[in-house]
C-alpha cells in the first residue's frame, strides 16, 4: 500500500495537480459555538495556507455568509477551475441534524442536506474527493455523500450520536503536530490524520471520564460501509493513505542531475521492499524478518545519507 | 448494619393481644427451629392474608411474603402494623427505599406505632445516617417499653466509639426483657472489642438461644468497623458454627475473607450465599469482583505483591513497585518495626470495583484507598479524570494505615490513624497532604470541629455533609501538630499507647502530658494562627478572586494582577479551579512575563496544585527559559497524577535525556511506548537514544529499528542506524 502511495504522490507532484479546499462554519446557534467553529475554520484554513493553499483553492465560509446558496456558489466556481487529475477537500464544521431519514449540515438560512451536498460534490471533476464531515449526527451522512474516488469521514457513527463534536479540534491539532506524521516522510496524509483524531478524540472521553458520545468513522471504498479502524483486512484506508493534507513542496525529480535521480529511484525501490517485507510479517519467522528489515533499513539510511549529501 | 430482625419481634406482642404469629416468632427467638417451622407453616394455611404473610415470612419464603402482604395492605390499609412488617421484609430482603417508604407510610397511618419509628431507624443506621438515633428515641417516647429502640441505640453508640452510652443503653434494654438478645450482643461485643473471648454475656444469649449466631455476626460487625478483619472472620464462622443458615454471616465472612486477599474460600462462602438466594449488593458485587479479578497480574517482591489490571501493569508497575518499597522502607525506619508479611496491593482501574471493597464500611464518601490489615485497595489514577487522584499519596496514606494497624494489632481508632495518615503524606511530600479547602473553611468559620475524644463521630456518623472530608483535615492537622510540638516520637508514643489499649485520653495524657480538654484547647489557638487569615477574610476573598477573573476577563490585566497579588496569600492553600497562581500566570504571560508565570505557576505545584494544564504549562515554560532540572520535577509530579499521558512521558524522556539522567529517560520512553502513542517512531527514536547513551548497545539499535519499521524515511532515526552498525 505505502508502496503505492509513494508512486502516485510523486506522480501527483510532478503532474503539478491541484488540491481544492473549501471549508465550511456552519450555524453556532448559541454565540459559544458560533465563536467556536468559526474560530476551528480560521485555523483549519491557515494550517492549509501554511502548506500553499491560497486564494480560490483555499475557500472558507463561516458566520452569516455561510449560507446554502454561498456554499453552492463555493462549489460551482470549482467545479468550472477544477481537472479530472486535480483533488478536493471539503471540511464541515458545525452542528449536524438527523431526523431519522435525512441528514442535514446546520447553516444560516435553509441547511443543506447529506443528498444536496453529494449532488453539488458531483458535479465537481476533480477525481479524488475527501468530505470531511465533522459535525454532530455526521455519521448518518456517509452513506450518501459516499462514491468512487471519494473518501468521506464523519465524526460520529451514526445520526444518533447528536452531541457537539470535539473531533474538529483534534484534527486541527494533527495538521499542526509533527506526531500525526507517523511515517515521518513529511508528507500527513488523510489516514494518517484520520488515526491522529480518532485516537485523541477516544483518549478524551476516556480521560475526562465520560462516556463517549462520538465515534469518527471512514469510508474510502464506495461499496463498503464506514469502518472505525480501516486496514487492509477491511479494504478501506487505501485512498486516505495516499490522499496528502500537508505535504512539503517537493523538488520534481526531473530537475535533479542523474545521480541523484538514480538515487531516489534507488530509495523508492528500498521503501517499497520495506513495505513488501512488513505485509509479509505474520508469515515470517521473526529472526529472519529482522535479519532482512534491517538490512534494507540500513541500506535505505545509506541511500539517503547519499541523497543528503 | 447487623442488628438481628429478631429484636423487632418481641416489642410488637407487647403492644397488641398476642397472636399466632408472636408464638411463633417466640419459638424462633428461643433457637427452637423446626417448631418455629412448623408454626410458621401452620400460618400460611391461615385465610387471613397478613397472618400468612408474617407465615412466609418467617419461613424465610420473601416473594410468597410479600404476595400476601401486599393482599393484606389492601385489605387492611390503615394498618401501620402491616405496613411496618411488610418494610421488615423488605428491610431484610436488602431493599431499603421500598422499606423506608412502607415505615413512613405506617406512621402515616399511626404516628405513635414506635415498631415503624425504629424500623427506619434502621435503613438509616445502616447508612450511618446521623437521623437513626433520634428516631429510636422517638419510639421510646411513643412507647418507654419499647426495649428494641434501646438495643438499636446501645447499636449506634457503640459504632461511635460510646462505650459508656452503648453500655447504658444495653443495660436499659435488660432492664425490661431479660431476653434482649441484641442488647447482650452489643455487651458481648464491648468484651470483644477488649480481646476478652469469652464474654459471659454470649453464655447468657446462648441459654435463651442456643443458635443465636447473631449475636457472633454482630460481633463480627464491630470488629470489622474497627479494621480488626481476621478477628471479625474468626467471629463469623463462629456464628455460622451456630446456624449455618445465617446467610448474611457467610457473606460477610465472604467480603471480608476478600479484602484479605483469600480469594478462593471469598468465592465459596459467598458463592453459597448466593446460591441460598441470598443476593444482596455486597455478596453480587463481591462475586463479579472476584470473577474480574482474572484480568489482574500479581507482581511479588519478598516486601510487595502489587496486583495491576492487566491493562495497565506494563505502564504503572515501573512506578508503583519502587514507590511502595520507598514507603515501607520509609516507615521502617519512622515506626521502628517489620511488616509481618508482604503488603498486597491492589490497584482498580475500574472504580466500581474499588467501590465494592468499600461497602459496609462507614466514612467512605470519596474514598481513594482502603487498607485492610496489609491488603491495600486503591483507586487506579485511570479511574479517575486527571488531576483528581494522586496515586503516591494515596498509596503512602494507605501504607501508614497498614503499619499503624498493624503495630496496634487493630485497636486505633479512626481518627488517629487516618490523621497520621494524612500526615504522612505531607512528610513524604509538602505538596501532598490534606487540602484547606473551601468546605473546610467554612466548617472553621463556624467552629464545626470536634473534640479529640469524639473526633471519630466525624468520620463515623457526620452532622453534616462534608464533616467527614473535615475530620480528615482536622485529624492530619491534630498529628501535624503532636509532630510540631513533641516531635515524631510523640506520636510513636500514642501508636504504643493504642496498642495498650489506651483511649484517646490515655494516650494523650501519657505521651503529650496533658488532659484532652487542654489538648483540644491549644490546637485550636495553634490551629487559628495556621488558617486564621483564610477563615477571618474568606468571604472577602471569594469576591476578590471574582473581581480579580473579571478584571482579566475585561483585559485588565493590570489590575487582575493588583488585585490578585493582594488576595493569594490571604488564603495560599486554595488550589482549586479559578485559583489566582493560575489566574496571575496568565496575566504575567499576557504580559510576556514568563519569569513572573513560573514564580506563580511553581507556588502553586507547591501548595498541591494539580491541574494538568497547569502544570504541564508550567513545565513548558521553565523548559523554554532553560530551567530543565525544574520542568523535570513538574514533570515528575505529573506522572503521579496523570500518567496515562503519553506526551507527559514523552516530554520527561526528552529533558531527562537532555540532561543526561539516562534511566528516568528509558523509563519514561518505556512508558510513552506502552501507552500506545501517536508517535510511535520518534518514541522508539527516543528509548533507542536513551539506551545508547546507558551503553545498552544492542537495546538500542532494537529500538531504532522499529522506530524506522514504523517510519523508514525517519532521518534521525536513520543516522542512529548507521552508528550503531558501525
Amino acid at each position: 500500500m505505502r508502496a503505492l502511495l509513494l508512486v502516485l504522490v510523486a506522480a501527483a507532484c510532478s503532474l503539478r495537480a491541484a488540491t481544492y479546499y473549501v471549508t465550511v462554519a456552519g450555524l453556532g446557534g448559541t454565540p459559544e459555538y458560533e465563536a467556536q467553529f468559526a474560530k476551528w475554520a480560521a485555523e483549519l484554513q491557515k494550517e492549509l495556507e501554511k502548506a500553499g493553499a491560497s486564494g480560490a483553492q483555499n475557500v472558507m465560509l463561516r458566520g452569516n455568509t455561510a449560507t446554502r446558496a454561498a456554499l453552492e456558489q463555493a462549489f460551482e466556481r470549482v467545479a468550472a477551475e477544477a481537472k479530472p487529475e486535480d483533488e478536493l477537500a471539503v471540511f464541515l464544521i458545525g452542528h449536524g441534524t438527523f431526523d431519522g431519514t435525512d441528514y442535514k449540515f446546520n447553516l444560516p438560512g435553509p441547511d443543506i442536506s447529506a443528498a444536496e451536498l453529494a449532488r453539488c460534490l458531483d458535479q465537481i471533476p476533480a477525481g479524488r474527493q475527501l468530505v470531511v464531515n465533522m459535525s454532530s449526527a455526521s455519521g448518518a451522512s456517509v452513506a450518501a455523500l459516499s462514491r468512487k474516488g471519494r473518501i468521506v469521514i464523519a465524526a460520529t457513527k451514526s445520526g444518533t450520536e447528536r452531541n457537539a463534536t470535539v473531533f474538529p479540534r483534534y484534527w486541527i491539532d494533527g495538521m499542526r503536530d509533527p506526531a500525526a506524521d507517523q511515517d515521518k516522510n513529511g508528507t500527513l496524509t488523510t489516514l494518517e490524520l484520520y488515526r491522529y483524531t480518532t485516537r485523541k478524540t477516544a483518549a478524551y472521553f476516556e480521560a475526562e471520564k465520560l462516556l463517549a458520545t462520538e465515534h469518527p468513522m471512514l469510508s474510502d471504498k464506495a461499496s463498503a460501509a464506514a469502518v472505525r479502524d480501516p486496514s487492509p483486512e477491511n479494504g478501506q484506508g487505501l485512498l486516505a493513505a495516499r490522499f496528502a493534507i500537508l505535504q512539503p513542496a517537493h523538488e520534481t525529480a526531473k530537475n535533479l542531475g542523474p545521480e541523484k535521480q538514480r538515487l531516489i529511484t534507488q530509495k523508492e525501490d528500498l521503501e517499497g521492499q520495506i513495505d513488501r517485507l512488513k505485509y509479509a510479517k505474520a508469515a515470517m519467522d521473526p529472526e529472519e524478518y529482522k535479519r532482512e528489515l534491517t538490512t534494507l533499513l540500513l541500506e535505505l539510511a545509506r541511500t539517503q545519507a547519499e541523497i543528503d549529501r | 448494619m447487623k442488628l438481628a430482625l429478631v429484636a423487632l419481634l418481641l416489642p410488637v406482642a407487647m403492644l397488641r393481644a398476642e397472636s399466632v404469629a408472636d408464638k411463633c416468632k417466640a419459638e424462633q427467638r428461643h433457637g427452637r427451629t423446626n417448631a418455629a417451622n412448623m408454626c410458621f407453616t401452620g400460618l400460611v394455611r391461615s385465610s387471613d392474608a397478613f397472618t400468612r404473610a408474617e407465615g412466609y415470612f418467617g419461613l424465610g419464603e420473601f416473594e410468597s411474603a410479600n404476595e400476601e402482604f401486599r393482599t393484606a395492605y389492601k385489605a387492611q390499609p390503615r394498618s401501620a402494623e402491616v405496613k411496618a412488617e411488610w418494610g421488615r421484609l423488605y428491610l431484610e430482603h436488602y431493599q431499603p427505599t421500598d422499606a423506608a417508604k412502607l415505615f413512613t407510610e405506617a406512621l402515616e397511618s399511626d404516628p405513635s406505632y414506635a415498631p415503624a419509628y425504629v424500623g427506619l431507624a434502621r435503613v438509616f443506621a445502616e447508612r450511618f445516617d446521623k437521623r437513626a438515633p433520634d428516631l429510636a428515641r422517638e419510639a421510646l417516647k411513643q412507647n418507654p417499653k419499647f426495649f428494641a429502640a434501646h438495643e438499636l441505640l446501645a447499636y449506634l453508640a457503640l459504632e461511635d466509639g460510646d462505650r459508656k452510652a452503648a453500655g447504658e443503653e444495653a443495660q436499659q434494654a435488660l432492664t425490661i426483657s431479660n431476653e434482649a438478645l441484641d442488647a447482650m450482643a452489643v455487651l458481648a461485643s464491648m468484651d470483644w472489642l477488649d480481646d476478652k473471648p469469652q464474654s459471659e454475656w454470649m453464655d447468657r444469649i446462648l441459654k435463651i438461644n442456643p443458635v443465636y449466631g447473631e449475636a457472633y455476626e454482630t460481633g463480627g460487625h464491630f470488629l470489622e468497623i474497627n479494621y480488626r478483619y481476621e478477628d471479625a472472620i474468626a467471629l463469623y464462622r463462629k456464628a455460622l458454627a451456630l446456624n449455618g443458615r445465617l446467610w448474611s454471616a457467610r457473606s460477610e465472612l465472604g467480603v471480608n475473607l476478600m479484602r484479605l486477599g483469600r480469594e478462593e474460600e471469598a468465592r465459596e462462602q459467598l458463592e453459597r450465599a448466593y446460591a441460598a438466594h441470598y443476593r444482596n449488593p455486597e455478596t453480587v458485587n463481591s462475586l463479579r469482583l472476584l470473577d474480574s479479578l482474572r484480568d489482574y497480574q500479581t507482581f511479588k517482591t519478598p516486601a510487595t505483591e502489587l496486583v495491576l489490571n492487566k491493562k495497565e501493569a506494563a505502564l504503572l508497575r515501573p512506578y508503583f513497585e519502587p514507590e511502595l518499597q520507598r514507603a515501607i522502607s520509609t516507615y521502617e525506619r519512622k515506626y521502628k518495626m517489620k511488616l509481618p508479611g508482604p503488603v498486597r496491593l491492589e490497584v482498580y482501574p475500574n472504580h466500581d470495583d474499588f467501590v465494592v471493597r468499600t461497602l459496609g464500611l462507614p466514612g467512605q464518601g470519596g474514598l481513594l484507598g482502603v487498607t485492610f490489615g496489609q491488603v491495600v485497595a486503591m483507586d487506579s489514577p485511570s479511574a479517575r479524570p486527571p488531576g483528581q487522584l494522586n496515586w503516591g499519596s494515596t498509596m503512602w496514606h494507605e501504607l501508614s494505615h497498614v503499619f499503624v494497624l498493624t503495630a496496634t494489632h487493630h485497636s486505633v481508632p479512626r481518627w488517629f490513624t487516618e490523621g497520621l495518615a494524612v500526615h504522612e503524606e505531607g512528610a513524604a511530600a509538602p505538596d501532598w497532604g490534606s487540602r484547606l479547602t473551601p468546605e473546610i473553611v467554612s466548617a472553621l468559620a463556624k467552629n464545626d470541629l470536634l473534640p479529640v475524644t469524639r473526633l471519630d463521630r466525624g468520620f463515623v456518623r457526620p452532622e453534616f455533609p462534608g464533616q467527614v472530608l473535615v475530620s480528615y483535615y482536622q485529624a492530619g492537622k491534630i498529628c501535624d501538630y503532636i509532630a510540631q510540638k513533641w516531635g515524631d516520637d510523640a506520636l510513636l508514643g500514642m501508636i504504643h499507647s493504642y496498642a495498650a489499649r489506651k483511649t484517646t485520653a490515655d494516650a494523650i495524657q501519657e505521651n503529650l502530658h496533658e488532659n484532652p480538654e487542654s489538648f483540644d484547647k491549644e490546637f485550636s489557638a495553634w490551629l487559628k494562627t495556621e488558617t486564621g487569615d483564610a477563615v477571618k477574610s474568606f468571604a472577602e476573598w471569594k469576591q476578590n478572586v471574582k473581581a480579580a477573573h473579571a478584571a482579566f476577563a475585561d483585559g485588565k490585566t493590570d489590575d487582575a494582577i493588583r488585585i490578585a497579588k493582594t488576595w493569594r496569600d490571604r488564603y495560599r492553600e486554595y488550589v482549586g479551579d479559578g485559583s489566582l497562581y493560575e489566574l496571575l500566570a496568565q496575566a504575567y504571560l499576557r504580559k510576556n512575563d514568563k519569569t513572573a508565570a513560573i514564580t506563580q505557576l511553581a507556588r502553586y505545584r507547591d501548595e498541591g496544585g494539580t491541574s494538568v494544564a497547569s502544570l504541564t504549562k508550567l513545565s513548558e515554560l521553565q523548559s523554554e527559559t532553560g530551567r530543565i532540572k525544574d520542568a523535570e520535577l513538574a514533570l515528575v509530579k505529573l506522572t503521579y497524577i496523570y500518567p496515562e499521558d503519553e506526551q507527559i512521558h514523552h516530554m520527561l524522556a526528552k529533558l531527562a535525556l537532555a540532561s543526561g539522567d539516562t534511566s528516568t529517560a528509558i523509563r519514561e520512553s518505556q512508558a510513552a511506548l506502552v501507552l500506545n502513542p501517536a508517535n510511535t517512531a520518534e518514541t522508539h527514536f527516543q528509548l533507542a537514544q536513551a539506551l545508547k547513551a546507558a551503553k545498552r548497545l544492542n537495546e538500542a539499535k532494537d529500538q531504532v529499528l522499529l522506530s524506522l519499521e514504523a517510519a523508514p524515511d525517519y532521518k534521525p532515526a536513520q543516522q542512529l542506524l548507521l552508528q550503531l552498525s558501525q
